[in-house]
């Protein structure tokens, strides 16, 4: 079964075709990472993959579930860490992790055993009764990571996951999606081409919501006929422009 | 169930842990029932009956709901601002949690609110030997949850259709309308023409009725039974049309 499956997957805001008819197969246990500039499609086909945003038209299934008509279904066996750090500001580290078990259902031993794993992984034992609103930057999107890691989830989104983050930061988060890797299926979305080209198996590269190039970093290298994935974009981007 | 109290438990830390959640649902009515009182004091008994206490503090205690509904606003508000909210959308959590997770919060902390200004006006009123009836005093602090209802009602739909910035004016505005139209801090009822017809069309004036008859133990058609009746009408039509609000923008939301 694949882990996500798209079929002429489209969003229509009255004149813009934010994403037009896009079609993914990804595996399970894939990072995969979704590549494009600002306004590419990456964030709304994330919204729609999640059920945050219905299709104009098309398909989206995850884990064999409609995105359409199962949403709980998805929800349930999904994760996801918005581009923003979506946390509850006045909340401790641990209360945030605790609050996430509680919304999953989860008992209390459970509850207690999720909680210290996730603060164990991303090594935030000296940080876990500090409130959300005094961390740094990377501090909060690892608390957000880890919040969308609570419901054990089969497919976690990352939506530009260290945006913003200065260079230590990044390669901190990027160990711990690294860590993550094979455990669970990743989408990733990012216009760091960096990071894309240091964390995936596959990269899709979205240029105005169209699937402009997919595969290895090698594959669309030779795609683009330049070497480095930043060349490759760029090349990529320009002939779609051109079109 | 379990999702509902998971996130009325986050909303009532959140709360608690706002300096200005005290200073405005708790310092402020405090200060101003020992201003009040003050100035009750201050000028012939006869003048202004609105001062003495059995009047100005279910008065006070009204007005201190008020700050209930601008902080519901707010708090909706903040978490649609950033994606907080939509973190939970992308989890099992209905809009049924959502609302009951922000209204029962609000609910509990305009109880603790009301004990907290009614134990103050008890004391002052033992200072100036007018001692408050505790029946009455018992009586109007449950016959407040309906009121503190509607403004609860007022706050999710402000916090549902306005940003952080605009919910929190336009709050102030139902503020001082309440504390002008509820004849909060004057005898509306004695005023007459026009303006008592305008109070009347507020169902803030009818708030602050039921609130005084309640602690005299008033218990007359027109000065309890009526404007309570009005109270709890508009606490559900508010409540429901919060609620009916909150489903509507999460659907728009997921669109």
């Amino acid at each position: 079964m694949l882990a996500v499956e798209t079929k002429g997957l489209t969003k229509q805001y009255k004149d813009l075709t934010a994403v037009d008819s896009l079609d993914l197969s990804i595996e399970q246990g894939e990072l995969f990472s979704l590549l494009g500039v600002n306004g590419a499609g990456k964030t709304t086909t994330v919204r729609m993959l999640c059920c945050l945003s219905q299709a104009t038209s098309g398909e989206a299934f995850v884990m064999g579930n409609s995105c359409d008509k199962d949403k709980s279904a998805v929800k349930s066996i999904i994760g996801i860490s918005p581009q923003d750090t979506a946390v509850a500001e006045r909340l401790t580290v641990e209360e945030n992790l605790i609050f996430m078990c509680r919304i999953y259902g989860f008992d209390k031993q459970k509850c207690e055993q999720r909680t210290g794993e996730l603060i164990r992984i991303f090594g935030m034992q000296n940080v876990k009764n500090k409130r959300a609103k005094t961390l740094s930057g990377g501090w909060k999107r690892k608390l957000s990571i880890a919040m969308a890691l609570i419901g054990e989830p089969k497919v976690l989104f990352l939506d530009e996951p260290t945006l913003g983050l200065d260079v230590l930061a990044r390669r901190e988060l990027w160990r711990a999606i690294e860590s993550l890797k094979g455990k669970m299926t990743i989408i990733l979305t990012t216009h760091y081409m960096e990071e894309a080209e240091q964390l995936s198996d596959r990269i899709a590269i979205m240029i105005e919501g169209r699937l402009a190039s997919l595969g290895t970093l090698s594959q669309i290298e030779k795609q683009a006929g330049v070497q480095g994935l930043e060349n490759a974009f760029v090349a990529i981007a320009e002939r779609g422009a051109e079109k | 169930m379990n999702r509902t109290w998971a996130f009325t438990s986050r909303n009532i830390k959140e709360l608690l842990r706002d300096p200005l959640g005290y200073i405005f649902c708790v310092g402020f009515p405090l200060i101003m029932l020992i201003i009040m009182t003050v100035v009750d004091q201050s000028i012939p008994k006869e003048t202004v009956k609105t001062f003495h206490i059995e009047n100005l503090a279910p008065g006070v205690a009204v007005f201190g709901q008020m700050f209930i509904m601008l902080f519901t606003a707010l708090n909706i508000s903040t978490d649609r601002s950033g994606t907080f909210l939509m973190r939970l959308y992308a989890t099992p959590m209905t809009a049924g949690d959502l609302t009951a997770g922000y209204i029962i919060p609000m609910l509990i902390v305009s109880v603790v609110q009301s004990i907290i200004t009614f134990a103050a006006a008890f004391i002052i009123s033992v200072i100036i030997g007018n001692t408050l009836n505790v029946l009455g005093v018992l009586l109007c602090m449950l016959l407040l949850i309906p009121s503190a209802l509607m403004f609860i009602g007022f706050g999710l739909i402000f916090g549902v259709l306005f940003n952080e910035k605009s919910a929190p004016g336009l709050c102030s505005i139902i503020i001082s309308l309440g504390g002008f139209f509820g004849g909060i801090w004057f005898d509306a009822q004695s005023t007459g023409g026009i303006m008592l017809k305008l109070c009347k069309c507020m169902p803030f004036f009818y708030c602050t009725k039921s609130a005084r008859s309640a602690v005299v133990l008033d218990f007359s058609g027109e000065g309890f039974l009526l404007p309570l009746l009005i109270v709890v009408v508009c606490a559900v039509i508010l409540t429901a049309l919060g609620c009916f609000t909150f489903s509507k923008k999460m659907r728009a939301d997921l669109g």
